[in-house]
Order: structure tokens, then C-alpha cells, then sequence
């Protein structure tokens, strides 16, 4: 069934991937300097960080701040986004305030935050959801707004009650922009839950990398990249097969409609 | 004179509003504004009052911009008159309800449910359940021409599919009245004279009451009992022709019927004279 086509196009991210390994690989033997480890050396150093149980409990915070904060994220965003879309009166009141914070890096709030919430897992969960929270709350208004005033219609004539309708059409018709707001979110998450480890330097993932910094383990340094470069992958491949299967009514694969009147 | 002398050929007669016929829409003096962008209020309906009796298919018709959507609305409960009520069996319309059922020119399907979801969505609601929801679905389905696509997604189907997809949908929860509100607008002319076709077999059998917004004399005549005619904004009602051409219609006899073309031309006629009752306001 696979034509040469085909197997080209599966094989493309895999060739893209090997190429830029190569062109590590060579790059830094031509440096051959300490502070640029070879992709071997780096990919060499990855089975001893995932063997080390202490690196994969940091590992696993790291996951489950992401997740806590993305999902809390998710849960107060889509309403809230949703109302806005469909209210005048929210979206005037909120609208200023997102203006406001969206261009504030929220990696820049750590240090109040830090000062406020301590060090500890609150205070990192806090910073992704704020993270996240940001672009789920604009692709759900965006979403929201546009849905079709006659599709409303339609169903407070079958008797949809405002809250139903919000819940049993507004929510599934902005479902695909929701779910675009949500696949930027998941990746933001990945990048405040590191820069937040960075800053609070106490467990996780950008823990384990900057201390490999600092004693100058630079293998390391360059096998957490490898590490946290292939979970952003991972959770960004596996988000998008679930979008794609939830939306597939609203993709444009069927460019030509079946002619019959 | 030829314009008055031919219009006493045809019947056409000012219906007064206030009929004592239990009527099944009555509309009452209904004005309605709009705030525009530019603040300035814009009138788009003034002063109508019409009353629609049980079983009428009645067309409201008029160029673009003159309300009649609006006023539709109103039937509907989608929109409330800035002025006048509208009634339904007495009672006063507060709101959308099931007992009236809107097909929109945009079909306004959801797109996510299929064609067999969209139609069983009214009954659902209704909490009849899912198999008796499902095999009424199905024989609507059947009726409106579209078995075998039960299965099938909005996006998968021409315009004239969807539109006969919203009929079915509005048909299943069994509403009193049909608001169509430029129905086949949208479609081109040799689906649009299907649709208007198969519209009338349905209709021909269970003889609901229709309002029929549209801006073509030729459906307007084709489909009514009753062509309420409009005039351009503000919109008020300019005059009601009955049609009194028998049914069943069938449209290759009708375009034939010297009567069927009077209606047609008298009204085109009229639609360019000047519009008397502007001078009268």
C-alpha cells in the first residue's frame, strides 16, 4: 500500500533529525572543545540520567507541576474565554487585563511569586498556568465569537436553555480553536515549567540542567536538552493525534462536496 | 390607469389585520429599530400588523433591506419588537420556542454532529429516546430525500443537502409553524426549484403554517396561499394578495397558468410603481 511517495513523507522527520545529529556531530568535532560535546557523547549520557532514580523522580515532578498547571490552566481558561466570546460586558472587563498581561513574560513574575509561595511546587504550578492560561483564554473567546448566532437560534428553538447552549453549542462549534489555543498552551507549559526550575532551583527537569552547568558536566547539559526537547515532541505528536481525531469534522479533507441537490 | 385596471383582474385585496378568525400568528403594530454603528437609530420595520391563520402558507416578500427577516425574527422570539407585540394562539411571544421552528438561509447545522445527530438533536432535547428519536429521524431522513446519508457530516454535503438536512431537523420536533427565512437564498436556481418542489409535497401533506421570508415574486406565488408584500425600509406592509391558484402545484403546469403568471406580473408591476402609502404616512 505505502508508495515511494509516501514512505518518503514518513520518513522525513527521521532523516531531519539524523541530519542535524550529524551536522552536531561533525560541528563539534571541528570545535573539539569541552564546552560542546559531541552528539554522541550527549546521546551516550541520556541511558545514565534516565537509569538514576533521583534524576527520574525530578523528572516526574517536573511532569506533574506541568500537568497540574496546564490542566488547572485548561479548566478555568475555556469558560472563561468562552464567556468573553459570547458576553460584551466580560470581554470589556477582561479584555484590558489580558492586554496587560500578555506581553509580561511570566517568567519574570517568578521572583514575587517566589517571595509570596516560596520555592516550592505552588509556586512553579502557579507560573505555568499562567503560562498556559493566556493563549487557551484568547483561542476560546476568538472560537466562541465566532460561532454563527443562527446555529444559537436553532437550538433555543428546540428549547436549549442559555446555559445548555453554551455548554451544547458554543463549547463543541469553538472546540477546534479551543483546541489550537490548547496545543500552543501545552507547549508553553513545557517552557515555563523549565525556565520556573531555572529560576527556583530546589527539583525537576531545568534543575538537573543547570546543575550539570555549573559543575560542567556539559553532556549532560546537552542530554537534557535531548531529554526535555523529546517530551516537548512527545506530548506535542500525541495532543495533536487527539485534536485531529476530535475535530475531523470541522478539517477541510473533503475539498470537494458531493454533488446532489 | 392600466396598472389599476389590471390589478382589479386578479384578486388582489387588502386583508385588514383584525380578522375574526382565530388566527395563529397575529401581529400587532410591531415597530422595530436599530441601533447602528453610527449611533443613529434605523427603522427597519414600522407599524405592521398581520395575522397569519392556521395551516396559511404565507410569503413575506420584499427587496433587501426591508425588515422582512426582521420581522420573521420576531415571530421567531430571537429578536423582541422595540415597539407592538406578536402572538402566537394569544399568548404574547416571549421567546424562542419548539413550537415554532426556524430554517435559516445559512442552515446553521451543527458541524459536529452527523445528518442523523443534527436531525435527532430537537428530539433529544425533548427526551424522547435515542431508538424512537432515531427511527423518526431516519423515516425524516427518508422524506426529505437523503437515506443513505445518515452517516455523513455537514461539511460533506452541497448546500442544497444541508438545507434539506435543517428542514428535516426543524420537521423532526413537530413545531406549529415553519419560519423559513430565505430557505433557498442561498442555492443555485436548479436546486432551489427542487427544493421548492419537494417543500411543497411535504407540505401539501400535513399542512403546517409557513412564513416564508423570500425576495422572489416567482416562489412567493409558486409556494402561498398568501404573499404579503413589503416596502422598502422602514418596511411596512404594502399590500396582501391572496392566491387563489389550486393545489397540488405543480410548478411545469403553473408556469403554464395565464393566472399563475397575472399573480407574478401584477406583483412585479406594483413593486415598481411608487409606493402609495409612503405618501400617506
Amino acid at each position: 500500500m505505502l508508495t515511494g511517495k509516501s514512505v518518503a513523507a514518513r520518513l522525513a522527520p527521521v532523516l531531519a533529525c539524523m541530519g542535524l545529529l550529524a551536522l552536531w556531530q561533525i560541528a563539534a568535532l571541528a570545535l573539539n572543545s569541552d564546552s560542546f560535546p559531541t552528539a554522541l557523547e550527549a546521546m551516550r549520557a541520556i541511558p545514565s540520567i534516565l537509569g538514576d532514580k533521583e534524576a527520574l523522580i525530578n523528572i516526574l515532578a517536573s511532569l506533574r507541576r506541568m500537568a497540574v498547571g496546564f490542566l488547572a490552566a485548561v479548566a478555568f481558561s475555556i469558560p472563561l474565554g468562552l464567556l468573553m466570546g459570547r458576553s460584551a460586558s466580560v470581554a470589556s472587563f477582561c479584555n484590558p487585563l489580558l492586554m496587560v498581561i500578555y506581553p509580561v513574560p511570566k517568567a519574570a513574575l517568578m521572583p514575587i511569586i517566589m517571595l509570596w509561595l516560596g520555592v516550592g511546587d505552588l509556586s512553579k504550578t502557579l507560573v505555568i498556568f499562567l503560562g498556559v492560561s493566556l493563549p487557551v483564554i484568547y483561542h476560546s473567546f476568538e472560537g466562541a465569537k465566532a460561532v454563527e448566532e443562527k446555529m444559537l437560534w436553532s437550538g433555543a428553538a428546540m428549547g436549549l436553555s442559555s446555559v445548555e447552549r453554551m455548554i451544547r453549542i458554543v463549547l463543541p462549534a469553538s472546540l477546534p480553536e479551543i483546541l489550537t489555543g490548547c496545543r500552543t498552551g501545552l507547549v508553553l507549559a513545557l517552557i515555563t515549567m523549565v525556565t520556573s526550575e531555572m529560576i527556583a532551583r530546589q527539583s525537576g527537569a531545568g534543575n538537573i540542567l543547570f546543575n550539570a552547568l555549573d559543575m560542567g558536566q556539559y553532556d549532560t547539559v546537552f542530554a537534557m536538552i535531548i531529554i526535555i526537547g523529546a517530551m516537548g515532541i512527545a506530548l506535542d505528536v500525541a495532543f495533536e493525534s487527539m485534536r485531529q481525531r476530535l475535530v475531523s469534522w470541522s478539517e477541510p479533507q473533503f475539498d470537494v462536496p458531493l454533488s446532489f441537490s | 390607469m392600466t396598472a389599476a385596471g389590471s390589478r382589479s383582474e386578479a384578486p388582489l385585496e387588502r386583508t385588514p389585520a383584525s380578522k375574526s378568525a382565530p388566527a395563529m400568528i397575529e401581529i400587532d403594530r410591531v415597530s422595530q429599530v436599530f441601533r447602528t454603528s453610527s449611533r443613529k437609530d434605523h427603522l427597519a420595520l414600522s407599524d405592521i400588523s398581520l395575522a397569519i391563520e392556521d395551516g396559511a402558507f404565507v410569503s413575506i416578500l420584499g427587496p433587501s433591506g426591508c425588515g422582512k427577516s426582521t420581522l420573521l425574527y420576531i415571530v421567531g422570539g430571537f429578536v423582541q419588537p422595540t415597539m407592538g407585540t406578536a402572538k402566537m394562539k394569544g399568548k404574547t411571544i416571549a421567546g424562542p420556542g419548539p413550537d415554532r421552528g426556524p430554517v435559516f438561509q445559512e442552515f446553521a447545522l451543527f458541524p459536529w454532529k452527523s445528518v442523523l445527530g443534527n436531525v435527532m438533536y430537537g428530539l433529544r432535547q425533548q427526551g424522547v429516546r435515542p431508538a424512537e428519536a432515531e427511527a423518526q429521524s431516519r423515516a425524516l431522513l427518508d422524506m426529505v430525500g437523503l437515506k443513505g446519508f445518515e452517516h455523513f457530516y455537514p461539511k460533506e454535503l452541497s448546500g442544497g443537502m444541508k438545507q434539506r438536512v435543517a428542514l428535516a431537523r426543524t420537521l423532526a420536533y413537530h413545531p406549529e409553524v415553519l419560519l423559513m427565512d430565505e430557505p433557498f437564498g442561498a442555492l443555485d436556481a436548479h436546486t432551489r426549484t427542487r427544493l421548492q418542489n419537494d417543500l411543497l409535497k411535504i407540505w401539501e401533506r400535513d399542512r403546517k403554517t409557513v412564513l416564508f421570508v423570500t425576495h422572489s415574486v416567482d416562489e412567493a406565488v409558486f409556494l402561498s396561499d398568501k404573499v404579503v408584500m413589503m416596502t422598502r425600509s422602514p418596511g411596512r406592509v404594502r399590500q396582501v394578495v391572496d392566491i387563489d391558484l389550486p393545489r397540488p402545484r405543480r410548478r411545469t403546469e403553473l408556469l403554464l397558468d395565464p393566472r399563475y403568471q397575472k399573480y407574478v406580473v401584477n406583483i412585479e408591476r406594483m413593486f415598481d410603481e411608487p409606493d402609495e402609502d409612503e405618501l400617506r404616512c
